[in-house]
């Protein structure tokens, strides 16, 4: 039970410290207030137990396909969410940078609240086991720690980059969250049949198998598979690109009306 | 109840010899419990190429996840609590599948088996 629980808690932590450290590290340079971590941290929190709750509720909604229904449009508000983060943080900073926070915040609860109910689940159905409640809240423990370690590292990591590394590496890695969050999306509506059937483009489990723990950091920072689906591959690119397209354009934007500004005076 | 009635469809549309492979009425269902943190039955034999409603039935109070890398597949089903699962059309082969919140005695697989010629 200990190191089960170890490594299942580990995996539910690191995606959402990862996605929460590479927020951060956006915030600090834009020079945000971090309140809006607080707030989103609070909101998650409370979002993952009136999840875990109501699952039992939910999944048998839309004949049996309302988990992944839910979890799906999480994913997709998610990205959606990611998009406009990417869009308002590369703009003029009098321009609608306001509202980043907000957008920060609702991202980080809407991560905590899908990964922390499979916690909530997965602890509350523990406590039935009188015998495994310690190791397994141990293991809970050491697993939770080791993915805040692998946060507060990235966090530091991204800090130590060359200063004019470190904003376009942070929209590089929010993009390829995004497209993690388009093609398990996708994997999450193919599972309930909402989408069809797409042939497997390659298996890589040989190399790298999923079950790894490279595998396992890998799909936490990058959304790895060893064996993804067609669509589960066009889904993961138009993610990516909706984000980078979106800090590109505001990027462009930025830019032009600083050039704007310097011809004026 | 819907269950019956989804039989009853495919029942139907065997009879009248409509629907092909991919038609919803046609997905044959198979059925997987858990029972004391195992799965019953633990093997599940399924044709190739075609896909595959799966019942997971969960008897025990306690949740369980249903999970298998080679499936490509990730659920939680609680306790005393039935859900549904879609996989296919796969090649033969066998693909593990496996408890995440129990995994050292909830495990299982599925064996895809070339399909019979039809007569």
């Amino acid at each position: 039970m200990f190191l089960n629980s170890v490594v299942l808690i580990l995996q539910e932590i690191l995606e959402a410290a990862l996605l929460i450290s590479i927020l951060l590290v956006l915030s600090r340079q834009l020079q945000l207030s971090a309140r809006w971590f607080a707030t989103g941290m609070i909101l998650g929190g409370i979002g993952a137990f009136i999840l875990s709750f109501n699952l039992a509720t939910i999944s048998e909604w839309l004949d049996y396909a309302g988990q992944e229904i839910l979890i799906a449009t999480i994913m997709l508000a998610v990205l959606g969410l990611l998009t406009l983060i990417g869009l308002y943080s590369t703009l003029p900073p009098s321009s609608s940078r306001h509202a980043l926070p907000y957008l920060m915040s609702i991202c980080v609860a809407l991560a905590l609240s899908r990964e922390g109910a499979e916690i909530v689940i997965y602890l509350g159905g523990i406590l039935n086991h009188q015998a495994s409640i310690q190791p397994t809240f141990t293991g809970a423990g050491i697993g939770a720690g080791i993915g805040l370690s692998a946060g507060v590292l990235l966090y530091f990591g991204l800090l130590s980059l060359p200063v004019s590394w470190i904003f376009c590496t942070c929209i590089v890695l929010l993009a390829l969250i995004g497209g993690t969050m388009a093609s398990q999306a996708t994997l999450l509506l193919t599972q309930v049949d909402w989408i069809t059937y797409s042939p497997v483009l390659w298996d890589s489990s040989i190399w790298l198998p999923e079950d790894s723990i490279p595998g396992h950091l890998l799909y936490a920072l990058i959304g790895y598979e060893a064996t993804p689906s067609l669509f589960q591959a066009i889904a993961y690119g138009l993610g990516f690109l909706l984000v980078s397209i979106s800090a590109t354009l505001g990027h462009l934007n930025h830019f032009r009306s600083r050039r704007t500004n310097t011809g004026d005076k | 109840m819907s269950r019956s009635v989804g039989r009853f469809v495919i029942l139907l549309a065997f009879t009248l010899g409509i629907g092909s492979n991919t038609s919803f009425a046609d997905t044959p269902i198979v059925e997987l419990r858990i029972r004391n943190h195992l799965f019953f039955p633990d093997t599940l034999e399924v044709p190739a190429h075609t896909k595959i409603k799966l019942l997971v039935i969960n008897e025990d109070p306690t949740p369980e996840e249903f999970e298998s890398y080679e499936l490509n597949r990730e659920k939680v089903i609680l306790g005393h609590r039935k859900t549904v699962i879609f996989i296919g059309p796969l090649p033969p082969g066998e693909y593990p599948f496996f408890g995440e919140f129990y995994p050292k005695t909830a495990q299982g697989k599925i064996v895809v088996t070339a399909q019979q010629p039809s007569e």
